[in-house]
């Protein structure tokens, strides 16, 4: 049976430099659903990537920031984004030459059906 | 008592020559407790008398008691033992810039900028402390300081240069940028509410924990150094880029500003806090 999320993920992980892509309780870190490439860590990628959201989003609302809709981290080897909704949180790492701006603007749209 | 506290507290009352009073005193300075860890740090010499960073502990806890000639007669004590060391140079350099004497702090923070050069803390301090040199015009008392009305006039004048850092390269628009050391404290720049208020101390203790997270999960998942950080609010979006090894340089921009260009200005902003920081190395 294949999950809710099965068809946004799959949208996701045919985006060039893609290397996986999950969706994360928010609090815990768990995955709820993902699709990876062979040899990616999907639960260090989804307990960190959980973790750097909520405090990108408690930090944010402390500061009077409003809800955070959307975080990218660039590292040198690679990207992690994340964009979250009702506890929820769709995650997606890549390899630098992932397209950034596409991958935003997928994931922005499918975050909305988080739920 | 915290659990590390105890641990390394246990650790020392089994091998009562062992270097972890070291750690146990650090840990206590950390935590305000100067009484408890100056008897540790005091113990310890008594069998270490020639460990350079057990002097150089009891200075750091002289200083946070407001000791400071006791604590630079424990830095000089270090630099003794051990003059290539970075943190004696540093602390006599800030006793030295507290006491009001510019050239001599001068010189012991060159000898820490010359022997890490990536210690944005010192190349801050150094900073301060030539331009101060230069606004004090060389003044001084007979005990060497420079006069304490024309050293807290240099001061204002250097703290509000430093307010002022991005200013010209931000302009008016609805974004802001601040530099942060590594503690997450405001080195330079400024956080204006709409209400006229600075907040980037209170924006920069809250902010400066998403670099921390973001460090851990890039060191776990083998993806290199940390180039930026940038999320999207309700009303904001912020962006954080690394400056030198523990400094931040934080922008936030109106959430209709976009994103390619609040990245543009992170990366000239990045650049402006490095050679600000540089000029002091």
């Amino acid at each position: 049976m294949s999950s809710p999320f099965a068809e946004q993920l799959d949208t996701l992980i045919r985006q060039r430099g893609v290397l996986g892509c999950l969706v994360v309780g928010e609090r815990d870190g768990i995955i709820v659903d993902a699709n990876l490439q062979v040899g990616v860590d999907g639960r260090a990628v989804a307990a960190l990537a959980a973790s750097l959201y909520r405090r990108a989003r408690l930090s944010a609302r402390a500061a009077g920031l409003g809800g955070v809709r959307f975080l990218q981290l660039e590292a040198e080897h690679g990207h992690i984004w994340a964009a979250g909704r009702d506890e929820l949180v769709l995650v997606t790492i890549a390899e630098s030459r992932a397209p950034a701006g596409r991958i935003r603007a997928t994931m922005l749209q499918l975050a909305e059906a988080l739920t | 008592m915290s659990d590390e506290i105890r641990r390394l507290s246990d650790e020392l009352a089994r091998d009562p020559s062992s270097l972890v009073f070291l750690q146990l005193g650090e840990a206590l300075r950390q935590r305000g407790q100067l009484d408890v860890a100056r008897k540790v740090a005091l113990r310890g010499l008594e069998r270490h008398a020639h460990n350079a960073d057990a002097h150089d502990l009891l200075a750091r806890i002289c200083v946070d008691a407001d000791e400071l000639d006791r604590a630079f007669d424990e830095w000089d004590v270090v630099l003794r033992l051990t003059p290539d060391h970075v943190g004696a140079h540093k602390g006599m350099g800030y006793v030295l810039f507290k006491q009001g004497k510019l050239e001599e702090a001068e010189r012991h923070l060159s000898a820490a900028a010359s022997r890490d050069a990536e210690d944005a803390s010192i190349a801050t301090a150094l900073h301060m402390v030539r331009r101060m040199m230069q606004y004090t015009n060389g003044a001084k008392n007979g005990n060497g300081a420079a006069p304490p009305a024309e050293l807290a006039a240099a001061q204002q004048r250097v703290e509000q240069e430093a307010r002022l850092l991005f200013a010209e390269l931000l302009g008016e628009g609805e974004h802001t940028a601040i530099l942060l050391d590594g503690d997450g404290l405001v080195t330079a720049g400024v956080y204006m509410t709409a209400d006229g208020n600075d907040v980037a101390q209170e924006i920069g203790a809250e902010l400066s924990g998403v670099r921390d997270e973001a460090q851990r999960a890039i060191r776990h998942l083998e993806l290199g150094d940390w180039r930026s950080v940038t999320f999207e609010t309700e009303v904001a979006t912020v962006a954080m880029a690394p400056v030198a090894r523990d400094s931040l340089v934080l922008l936030a921009a109106g959430a209709s500003m976009p994103l390619g260009f609040v990245r543009r200005m992170l990366d000239r902003c990045a650049q402006l806090a490095a050679d600000w920081l540089g000029e002091g190395a």
